[in-house]
């Protein structure tokens, strides 16, 4: 089963995406901003959403706009920064109850304008967000900023991204900076959010039940004339690695976290791209893989261990969890199941399993009204036309042969060690 | 085979007890593509004294064993379970909580092949000196990783600093030190108790035929000699009064951390009572600690919270808390203004209309939650061991009055019961 979709240019870069499915309980309205991702304007585009969410032209306090989707039967509002290769991506959504489980006729009209309201008509004061909301978010923001060492796996894999690409904007850390925040004032960030509404790409996503007539109210409420769209540039990749990089921090820590960053240099757009993804799989993917029989069962070196690849900056990585001891010989055994994969030392059935293993992970998107908006952006992003089904299919053909081939084109270039203090 | 249904939710269980005391349960999902399993027996890192099935004396086991049971049960004699699964594109898993140990998988295609794997393998335990052995290292970096969490160590010494000697103080996975005394004797004489299938529950939910899945099961699983016991559980008389008023500890983190908990002394319900009192309580914090309330808003515009405070309570027959959780740079300015705000009249934030506003909050968020497999997986089994049916939570939710609220209030939020636990960055 294939989902119907429709996809409706609404204005210069506006579009609307309309994913007809009645299988959920609810249904998800997202709007995504896509901008280029440099330390410019990141850390003001995080802080957009915080200072959204503070108060609506009518509704002028955060408490009441709560208030309001609690009274909406619970719909969940919720916001994201993210990155996307060298794109940062500010996510506004709200999912809500079907109202024919409630019979209530004007939830979905409902939710929307709220949506609506907070994403286009902030509570502002002369021509500016309101100084106070502002001042607190920064505050806030901060905090969130330094929060990141709290979880010190993704701390260990952004150090590692950090340093890796530290001459490359993926680099940038997508919540933005606490050195960048001070000079932040509620003009500047208004004149930011007016540029967000201007001159980003946007995609509007309805996942869930629909009429014409409601289609007919999403298209026409979110029609915008607008001049310049700012263009964003296929990120660059690299397949050779000039210098290798090991980098170690000594933290107060009682496990050490290795992470470990390989360029590939093989597209997404590529037909050899299929191929590395199994290639990661059979290394690190899953519990079959070479890594967790190796260093997790056979050794019992750690409790996670596993590799995965960055889509758009075609870069491959490892990360576990072990004894400061064990270093070495985590690296080691690493660089050992890295050669046996470009030797060709694996079987048919770790093949098989790899391409089953991916199967289910994409299959599994029908089942989340969520992840159905996620995948559609993707293939928006990456220019990509195919659609679930046949992006399955994709990797159906791959063979041995071409695993191998994009295996050999696996190069470490960083190693982050997080040490314990000696 | 019985049926159960919820006409409003638009969904029904079907239930069947196999003559080896197992109860099989399934909730239909026509058009979902994801197929759900979950065997899960009532056996958590709690249940540390027991009398061992066919004897007569009560055993202390060490912490974390429960755990480590859950990690060996993957381990077989030739194949390895995790082979078995992923050979047939699925994704299996294990999770071991306080109460509860399950064991789960889910997939697109081949669901009875795996549902049969799941049953064989959660039966037949394959332990080796050797192979307990190999565990612990992995084990040991598991606790190490929790042991670099923050929330995880706030919470543990919220735990410790609420009870005295009920076994919910102690940490799931164990200690390094307890792990390394644990043999394949104690592992075993546990498994035999709680793994009987009079103790556990299968659920299945997805695009399935309720036939196909009985007879998948039924010819799965092992043949038992006895049918049903009175499994024994000892815990030692938790007092009605608090451990510690505060536990301070210090990690490497950016802001401090703080979990202020209640003990709930309303103990010994189970069924409809506990869902009740469950709900009930959630919806007091829910009126006092959500971005929809005047206090948190207070605190918030003040800058002593950030968007990560929040409360909930959880309980089971023998225990509960109430948890009001944050990061902040003054945690004890925030229990202060907690405890400053419990001491007036609670007529003064227990207000009717947000009540009502509330309800319908948690009408949309139940329905929603039927959306997703796991969801609904998740909270069958944490419901069916409490002896309640997870269709049945919207009478619950529907028949709580508002005067429910402000008398369990004056029962549950008393400063006698009350205690601190914080993380500051060291």
């Amino acid at each position: 089963m294939e989902f119907s979709n429709k996809r409706v240019e609404l204005g210069n870069g506006i579009f609307l995406n309309l994913i007809k499915t009645n299988k959920f309980k609810s249904n998800l309205l997202s709007y995504y901003f896509i901008r280029p991702l440099n330390r410019d304007e990141v850390t003001r585009n995080s802080l957009v959403p915080l200072v959204l969410k503070r108060g609506t032209e009518d509704l002028n306090s955060s408490i009441q706009i709560e208030k309001a989707f609690e009274d909406m039967y619970g719909a969940n509002y919720s916001s994201s920064v993210n990155k996307r290769g060298e794109r940062h991506v500010i996510r506004f959504s709200a999912e809500w109850a079907n109202g024919k489980y409630l019979n209530d006729n004007e939830q979905n009209s409902k939710v929307v304008e709220l949506l609506r309201k907070i994403i286009y008509n902030p509570y502002i004061e002369n021509n500016a967000f309101k100084k106070e909301y502002v001042d607190q978010e920064k505050e806030n923001h901060k905090i969130r900023i330094e929060s990141k060492i709290n979880d010190k796996r993704s701390y260990a894999v952004n150090r590692c991204i950090e340093e890796m690409c530290k001459y490359e904007d993926f680099s940038i850390y997508s919540l933005g900076y606490i050195e960048d925040i001070d000079s932040i004032n509620e003009l500047n960030l208004y004149k930011q959010y007016e540029n967000l509404l201007n001159t980003s790409q946007i995609e509007i996503f309805y996942v869930g039940d629909y009429d014409e007539d409601f289609e007919n109210y999403l298209i026409d409420s979110n029609s915008v004339e607008r001049e310049d769209v700012v263009d964003i540039i296929r990120e660059k990749i690299t397949a050779s690695v000039e210098q290798k990089n090991m980098v170690e921090e000594s933290l107060d820590v009682n496990q050490g976290k290795i992470v470990i960053g390989y360029r590939t240099g093989i597209p997404f757009e590529d037909e050899l791209y299929n191929s590395l993804l199994i290639a990661s799989d059979i290394l690190g993917g899953g519990p079959n893989s070479k890594l967790f029989r190796n260093v997790r069962e056979k050794e019992s070196l750690a409790y996670y261990i596993s590799s995965s690849v960055i889509k758009y900056k075609s870069i491959m990585l490892i990360d576990g969890g072990i004894e400061f001891e064990n270093y070495q010989k985590t690296v080691n055994i690493i660089n050992t199941q890295i050669e046996e994969l470009k030797a060709g030392d694996f079987s048919d059935d770790d093949i098989e399993i790899s391409k089953k293993s991916i199967k289910t992970s994409l299959e599994s998107i029908r089942d989340s009204i969520f992840h159905i908006s996620e995948f559609f952006l993707s293939q928006i992003i990456g220019k990509d036309s195919r659609n679930l089904k046949q992006v399955i299919e994709g990797f159906e053909n791959v063979n041995k042969e071409q695993i191998i081939e994009a295996a050999n084109k696996i190069n470490i270039d960083t190693i982050y060690f997080m040490n314990g203090k000696k | 085979m019985k049926t159960f249904t919820n006409e409003r939710l638009n969904e029904k269980i079907l239930y069947e007890e196999l003559s080896s005391g197992l109860k099989v349960y399934f909730m239909p999902k026509p058009g979902f593509v994801k197929k759900h399993a979950v065997f899960a027996t009532n056996y958590g890192s709690i249940d540390n004294v027991f009398v061992p099935i066919g004897e007569d004396k009560q055993i202390e086991v060490p912490e974390g064993i429960a755990h480590f049971l859950e990690h060996k049960l993957f381990e077989e004699e030739e194949a390895n379970i995790f082979d078995k699964f992923s050979k047939l594109g699925a994704y299996v898993n294990a999770a071991t909580s306080f109460n509860q140990t399950s064991y789960l998988f889910y997939t697109t295609d081949y669901f009875y092949e795996c549902l049969e794997i799941l049953v064989k393998f959660v039966q037949s335990p394959y332990l080796t000196d050797e192979n307990v052995e190999k565990e612990k290292g992995i084990i040991a970096q598991e606790i190490k990783m929790y042991e670099d969490n923050p929330g995880w160590r706030v919470l543990v010494n919220c735990l410790k600093a609420m009870y005295i000697n009920h076994p919910i103080k102690i940490d799931i996975a164990g200690t390094v030190d307890s792990i390394n005394t644990i043999n394949k004797e104690l592992l075993y004489e546990s498994y035999n108790t709680f793994y009987h299938p009079s103790n556990m529950v299968l659920f299945v939910v997805g695009d399935l035929n309720f036939e196909d899945i009985i007879k998948t099961v039924k010819d799965a699983e092992k043949k038992y000699e006895i049918n049903n016991f009175d499994l024994n559980r000892i815990f030692a008389e938790e007092p009605k009064r608090v451990n510690e008023k505060l536990i301070e500890d210090k990690m490497f983190v950016s802001t401090p951390l703080f979990h202020i908990g209640f003990k709930d002394y309303d103990l010994g319900l189970e069924g409809k009572e506990a869902v009740k009192k469950d709900i009930i309580t959630n919806m007091i914090l829910d009126m006092i600690f959500t971005p929809s309330s005047e206090f948190y808003n207070e605190l918030y515009n003040e800058g002593l919270i950030d968007s990560n405070f929040g409360a909930y309570f959880t309980g089971k027959k023998t225990y509960g808390h109430s948890l009001i959780v944050g990061q902040s740079n003054v945690p004890e300015k925030i229990y202060e203004r907690v405890e400053k705000l419990f001491s007036k009249d609670p007529t003064e934030f227990l207000i009717n209309e947000d009540f009502e506003r509330l309800k319908k909050n948690d009408l949309g968020n139940f329905l929603m939650g039927f959306n997703s497999v796991e969801f609904i997986a998740n909270n069958f089994t944490d419901l069916y061991f409490d002896k309640f049916n997870i269709l049945d939570y919207l009478d619950v939710l529907e028949s709580i009055k508002f005067d429910d609220l402000l008398k369990r209030f004056k029962k549950h939020f008393n400063s006698e019961n009350m205690v601190v636990s914080i993380v500051r960055p060291n």
